[in-house]
């Protein structure tokens, strides 16, 4: 299994690296794992899929319900709810976080959870996670780990800065991942490849690629089709596939 | 390794016999160990997805009629290691529908009791997806399987195989069990019949347990320590009468968590001897409590709310909190932001006692415990109840007796002390005249004095950390804590949230005290009670 944490300032394009590494990585492999784990974004309306229920909304079910289920085993209660709500798309399966917690205790309903998740992802191949840029799946461990941390920032400074953090960040939550990595989005000229080059190079991650400016993926945002329908021939689609490329050898 | 549940005697209970098959009914059997199966066994498929694009079938899940169920019987019943199936098999299947399905197991051994069904039951859902192509899910009337177009291509023919697998890992991982039968059904008709006359009444049937079952029925209790990063002395003992504070887990999950995982956060704790059986004090649980919270504490009392209270984590839904001035107990929920008629919020109250302390005069605890037939009796369960919330109380409603409902006030009756009183009065609740407690028939409280003695309290008012309860007249009561200098109105319910915030001259050790609410005498200071 392979598990690829795609994170970044919400805005610089974190989405759209993730939906298109799980189109062109579910070309390949029939077992991967789509999880949308940033309540902001919608990774389901990118993938151009749509999707019925959130692990959030089954949490909060398990919370409610929970004093009614007498001798039923939650766990496994838990773990057909989580099932029943992993979309199944075409040749991937979806599951969204949703929401995060409430008030009052989750320490028993995270418990089950992160049990359920972990048999559930070693079955996959491939598991690709849009993540907030605060980590917040990992560092609660619902999400065990990562093997690739890949950040994505535009040329803004809040996306540069974020950047800097997630890197700390995943420092302090001691995951274990193999590698961290940049992609860095929209970049319109030489200068602005230059200075992200430099900025790669100061904080030390591994510049894996530059997606210029595109006008098509605007063009798809404004019209809102899914970011997949994303043409063939233009550069953000074919250096994505290259990202992909990565990580399908491994 | 058997989890024995004392026999508890259910004048409800349904009969368990084997099923009948309709005359005419599509029918295969076979008897007798597989030598060899078309698909590997092993725990390493658990948690395996069948996606919709790799699946031969479905066999129940969402669109169908389904359902699993585990049957103890008389040895002469069983014939080993027999299946029948009724209904198509899965060559008559066609590819990528949905087909009604119950699995039924009759089991007998000599160990195998009827309370131990549910337990048994569970355990298809493991063995089953050991199964290599086989994905099993949920449980009871939920059950939903799928068939990989794998397992098929592999040689898998017929849910016999399916069947001979599970009763393998059955005798296999559950010794006990002498002998075992399947019967699988894939008619529709059949299944319908049988989930609705069989399988419904026993599942009811359990539940009705959940309720049925007491402290005493069991010999072991479970802890539950998940919740330690937060309060590292906290221990959450798990009993029938008691749920953990979190209200997340009952005994039947600490039960299932402990068998799955022995040294995780929920482990067995063997009961030990009673100490005290109407406050819920177990040898056992002392030994473990001192054990679990490094020797912060000595003792436990499970249905205690003065006495060496069970601690509270933080993560409890609900806390209760004595008000002296009308010695009844209140309770709030999370959710009710406004100040409870002592002056304080939840979140006050919770931050107070929160963190793994024993605190007397506040408890932390789940709403289900309030359906508990001991819910805090040794000081007078629900009789002792004088305010909560009107949500909780709505929630909670069937749960209290008939004669005490319309007596707790909620803040719609009273939001102070006084409105409190005026409504206790009015309505005459058992605190004002003294709770005698249903359990053993003790009057536990004297009742409210009449007005006077206001001087005494001037004086205390001055030794007290200010809280708004605390700066209130008191009743007659007497807790006579540690010798110190307190007055004899020393009330058991003082807010004290940490020990740097106690002023000069008082400490509160709970561990020493001598707290005796099976009967209140006011006493002078003299020392020790």
């Amino acid at each position: 299994m392979t598990t690829v944490a795609v994170t970044g300032k919400g805005g610089t394009g974190k989405t759209l690296v993730s939906a298109l590494l799980i189109h062109f990585i579910s070309k390949k492999s029939n077992k991967v794992l789509a999880v949308d784990a940033d309540p902001d974004s919608n990774l389901a309306d990118a993938l151009g899929v749509e999707v019925e229920k959130t692990l959030g909304e089954i949490r909060e079910l398990f919370q409610t319900s929970r004093d009614e289920m007498g001798t039923m085993n939650k766990e496994q209660w838990l773990e057909g709810k989580i099932y029943e709500a992993i979309c199944e798309c075409k040749g991937y399966d979806l599951l969204v976080m949703g929401r995060p917690e409430g008030e009052g205790c989750y320490c028993f309903a995270n418990s089950l959870l992160r049990g359920v998740l972990k048999k559930l992802t070693r079955h996959y191949e491939y598991v690709v996670i849009d993540s907030e840029a605060g980590l917040e799946h990992f560092s609660r461990k619902t999400i065990d780990s990562a093997d690739y941390v890949l950040i994505v920032t535009d040329m803004s400074k809040k996306g540069l800065a974020t950047a800097k953090r997630i890197k700390e960040l995943t420092k302090e939550l001691k995951l274990n991942f193999k590698d961290i990595m940049l992609i860095a989005n929209r970049i319109a000229n030489e200068a602005a490849e230059q200075r992200i080059k430099k900025f790669a190079d100061e904080e030390g991650i591994k510049l894996l690629e530059i997606l210029p400016y595109d006008e098509k993926v605007v063009e798809l945002d404004l019209k809102g089709i899914p970011i997949v329908n994303l043409d063939e021939k233009s550069g953000v689609y074919r250096r994505m596939s290259k990202v992909a490329e990565v990580f399908l050898k491994g | 390794m058997v989890l024995k549940v004392s026999h508890l005697g259910w004048c409800l209970m349904v009969e368990r016999k084997k099923i009948e098959i309709p005359a005419g009914a599509k029918v295969k059997v076979s008897v007798g160990a597989e030598e060899k199966f078309p698909f590997d066994i092993s725990p390493m498929y658990e948690g395996e997805r069948i996606r919709k694009e790799d699946m031969f079938v479905e066999l129940g899940g969402p669109k169908q009629v389904k359902f699993e169920l585990v049957l103890a019987l008389p040895a002469e019943q069983v014939e080993d290691m027999k299946v029948t199936l009724v209904g198509p098999d899965l060559d008559e299947m066609q590819e990528g529908k949905e087909y009604p399905y119950a699995m039924i197991y009759y089991i007998a051994g000599s160990k195998v009791e009827t309370d131990l069904e549910p337990v048994i039951e569970r355990r298809n859902h493991d063995f089953q997806n050991y199964i290599e192509g086989y994905m099993h899910l949920n449980q009871r009337y939920d059950v939903w399987v799928r068939i990989g177009k794998g397992a098929i291509k592999k040689g898998l023919k017929s849910l016999i195989q399916i069947a001979k697998a599970t009763m393998m890992l059955y005798k296999n991982e559950l010794p006990f069990i002498e002998k075992i039968e399947a019967l699988y059904i894939t008619d529709k008709a059949l299944v319908e019949k049988l989930l609705k006359e069989v399988a419904m009444p026993i599942y009811e049937e359990r539940d009705k347990r959940v309720e049925m079952l007491h402290d005493e029925d069991v010999q072991e209790f479970y802890s539950c320590t998940l919740c330690q990063s937060f309060a590292p002395t906290n221990v959450c003992v798990v009993s029938p009468d008691r749920p953990s504070l979190c209200g997340a887990i009952s005994w039947f999950d600490g039960r299932a968590a402990a068998k799955v995982d022995p040294e995780g956060p929920n482990r067995a704790i063997p009961k030990g001897e009673v100490l005290d059986p109407i406050g819920g004090e177990y040898s056992g649980v002392n030994e473990f409590a001192k054990q679990e919270s490094g020797g912060e504490y000595e003792r436990i009392k499970l249905h205690s709310f003065f006495e060496f209270p069970h601690t509270s984590c933080g993560c409890f839904e609900v806390i209760g909190f004595y008000m002296p001035e009308v010695d009844g107990i209140g309770w709030v929920h999370r959710g009710y932001a406004s100040p409870a008629p002592n002056g304080l919020t939840f979140s006050t109250m919770a931050g107070q006692t929160g963190g793994g302390k024993q605190v007397a005069g506040f408890l932390g605890i789940g709403i289900n415990y309030f359906r508990s037939k001991k819910f805090i009796q040794a000081d007078g369960g629900w009789y002792r109840v004088v305010w909560m919330p009107k949500e909780l109380k709505e929630r909670v409603s069937k749960y209290i007796p008939d004669d005490i409902r319309d007596k707790i006030a909620t803040e719609e009756n009273a939001k102070t002390l006084d409105e409190l009183k005026e409504f206790l009065k009015k309505v005459d609740h058992p605190v004002v005249k003294g709770v005698v407690r249903k359990v053993d028939g003790k009057k536990i409280t004297e009742g409210w004095p009449e007005e006077k003695k206001a001087e005494e309290k001037v004086e205390e008012k001055k030794e007290v950390p200010a809280t708004p309860a605390a700066a209130q007249p008191a009743p007659a009561m007497a807790m006579p804590m540690q010798p110190t200098q307190m007055p004899a109105f020393q009330l058991p319910a003082m807010p004290m949230p940490a020990p740097q915030a106690a002023p000069a001259g008082i400490k509160l050790v709970i561990k020493d005290a001598k707290i005796t609410i099976g009967k209140i005498v006011v006493k002078k200071s003299k020392g020790e009670s």
